[in-house]
């Protein structure tokens, strides 16, 4: 730890003690379904209680997209530890599969979900046979040509509307949408939730580990990595088939957006990869903050995001959770006998919350 | 046209993109990164030119004598840039984990970008050399004056930097921080500084390269990301740390991205480079020349 850092910590522990701090990981670690069904029912009525279609309830929505992408690129690129840079890929097909269902064969918007859903996934398990085989910098780069790809192959065809893309006109009402997202989301939290506290959540920690290892213990880690890539994918495809809808339209840029490629990915980082309130907490807080420089500063929120890529990285890499939970770990460090008990402690697994 | 008109346009392109990616691989064996801000540095190299020709004639042309003048202003900016950014940022996520690298490089190149399009606007520029004639025929084949100046210019970038890497007291140093940082430091180079240096020239290659392009082709603010993968692309089928193969691998690409505009639409040579990339990295991920990575 660096003399900054302690610095910081002085500040922060005459505020809040790590001990008060990791009673609130104790505490909802013991209740995190108690919490989640708390949450669920709070997101829940805002409509109910009179919040109008209009800026706010799409903001709101926007929110809950933001946490399913930024949740979905957690569980492949933080909890499995393949750091992809093209999840947009999979919003895009699915944005374009509910745009032409919808739009020219008259499909019910429900089906259409479904239908984007299941393209997602199909896309995945056969790009992810490809790219899966590649590790670090190769990883990254190539789902990074996935998506672009993908992009060119939309721009170009006739079915997607080329590069002028597809307009919707008879949509849902927000409402409908604020719903939809929020389904999703609450859906995907469950999931990931009760999948960090199994088997394949922990074989998929230990593939981010060490994969030769998690290989060697007997475990086909192409097998979990695939599932887990294509979990990323039915979420974000589910995403992006209601995304086409609620914008009322749908262009190779919209689709596959870079800005938000890489959005994700930093809410996902800024809020603590590897955990399941990280990137819950990334999405809301960091699409808050977007949200209120788009409106004072126009035009200027992309300069801002990429700054805040490189703050966040340099300053912060474990992210919102990942600092919290040192923090709260301090106390134990010398309750556990200090300097004298290091290097007996094992690492602690953190999975999640 | 016929085919082998394609091949030549092709190749004079390909050069091109083989200088902006012989920097791109420099920056990744050296400094053991993956620049995601690598297509940046070319646009800015190409923006550079643009002002200071507006600056010296008023508007963006120039005589081609006017505009080579241009290049030695465009490399030492752009290797001020790169530098600067290696020493205040990169360096500190030097040895982490390969994703912040990344990110990092992610984070320069999109702030970079967008400070640009404030700056500029996004609409795409591009500088005008008059040439008396602008092309001449060899057996059949048009070549036109500019791309054969832009061929030459990047030839010769890259030829600098190999003698420079082979013959050069930093060069050498280079080199040695690329084959082991540890045993370089132990006998008294600076490592920070070299790895620096690396990234300052990798970045000055790559912003004279943009100066060639903004006079064949059109520079706009957000051009970055697409030479930044089509150096992947390049260095991938070259292997990592092979001049000679990141040669072969930009001709052979510029080539391919030609005979697709020509044998069938333009539209879909984006589509071919990046479908490129990805049958590449199934086929052959280590790379055709060179050693191949440490993955």
């Amino acid at each position: 730890m660096t003399a900054a850092e302690s610095e910081g910590d002085g500040l922060l522990r005459t505020v809040v003690p790590p001990g008060q701090v990791r009673r609130l990981f104790r505490f909802c670690d013991a209740h995190g379904w108690t919490l989640l069904v708390v949450g669920a029912v709070i997101g829940a009525l805002p409509p109910l209680v009179g919040l109008e279609p209009g800026y706010y309830m799409t903001v709101i929505s926007e929110m809950f997209l933001f946490t399913v992408l930024a949740l979905s690129w957690d569980v492949i690129g933080g909890q499995t530890g393949y750091p992809s840079f093209g999840n947009m890929a999979f919003f895009g097909i699915g944005a374009y599969v509910t745009a032409i269902l919808v739009e020219d064969f008259a499909v019910g918007f429900p089906v259409a979900m479904v239908a984007a859903g299941i393209l997602a996934v199909a896309f995945a398990a056969v790009i992810g046979v490809v790219v899966l085989r590649l590790r670090g910098h190769y990883f990254a780069i190539a789902t990074l040509g996935v998506l672009l790809a993908a992009q060119q192959i939309s721009r170009n065809l006739d079915v997607t509307g080329g590069a002028s893309g597809k307009i919707l006109l008879e949509v849902p009402t927000g409402t409908v949408f604020y719903y939809l997202f929020f389904g999703v989301m609450i859906a995907e939290i469950a999931v990931v939730y009760y999948l960090t506290n199994t088997r394949f959540g922990f074989i998929l920690n230990a593939i981010r580990d060490d994969e030769a290892k998690a290989t060697a213990m007997g475990f086909n880690t192409t097998y979990y990595k695939t599932a887990a890539w294509m979990l990323a994918a039915l979420f974000t495809g589910l995403a992006g088939g209601g995304f086409s809808l609620f914008n009322t339209f749908v262009d190779p840029q919209t689709a596959y957006n870079g800005a938000w490629n890489v959005e994700l990915i930093v809410m996902a980082f800024l809020g603590g990869s590897g955990t399941v309130v990280g990137p819950i907490i990334g999405a809301f807080g960091l699409h808050t903050v977007i949200e209120v420089v788009e409106t004072a500063f126009v035009g200027w929120q992309l300069v801002l995001l990429g700054v805040a890529i490189i703050v966040t990285v340099i300053a912060f890499p474990q992210g919102i959770v990942g600092t919290l939970r040192e923090y709260a770990s301090t106390m134990e460090y010398y309750e556990r006998g200090g300097m004298a008990a290091e290097g007996t402690d094992d690492e602690e697994v953190t999975a999640g919350e | 046209m016929a085919v082998t008109q394609f091949v030549v346009n092709g190749l004079l392109v390909g050069a091109l993109f083989a200088a902006i990616a012989v920097g791109f691989a420099l920056i990744w064996g050296v400094v053991d990164i993956i620049n995601l801000a690598h297509g940046e540095m070319v646009m800015l190299g190409g923006y550079t030119s643009y002002w200071v020709l507006s600056l010296v004639s008023g508007n963006a042309e120039g005589s081609p004598a006017l505009f080579l003048a241009t290049i030695p202003i465009v490399i030492g900016v752009l290797y001020a840039v790169g530098y600067g950014l290696q020493r205040t940022l990169v360096s500190r996520v030097i040895g982490t984990d390969i994703f912040l690298t990344l990110l990092v490089t992610f984070g320069i190149s999109i702030a970079i970008q967008q400070l640009a399009i404030r700056a500029w606007s996004a609409n795409p520029r591009s500088i005008q050399v008059s040439f008396g004639e602008p092309s001449f025929a060899v057996a059949g084949l048009v070549i036109p004056k500019t791309k054969l100046v832009a061929f030459v210019g990047a030839i010769l970038l890259t030829a600098v930097l190999y003698v420079f890497l082979q013959r050069t007291r930093t060069g050498r140093a280079i080199r040695a921080v690329s084959q082991n940082d540890e045993a370089a430091a132990l006998v008294g180079i600076d490592v920070e500084h070299t790895r620096a240096v690396t990234f300052g020239i990798s970045s000055a290659i790559a912003g004279g390269v943009g100066a060639f392009i903004a006079t064949i082709l059109r520079i706009q603010p957000q051009m970055g990301l697409i030479y930044t993968l089509k150096s992947f692309v390049i260095v991938v089928f070259g292997g990592v740390g092979s001049i000679p193969g990141a040669l072969v691998g930009g001709l052979l690409l510029g080539s391919v991205e030609q005979l697709t505009v020509g044998l069938v639409s333009s539209r879909w040579t984006l589509a071919v480079t990046f479908l490129s990339l990805i049958v590449l990295l199934i086929v052959k991920p280590n790379g055709l020349f060179g050693e191949g990575a440490e993955q």
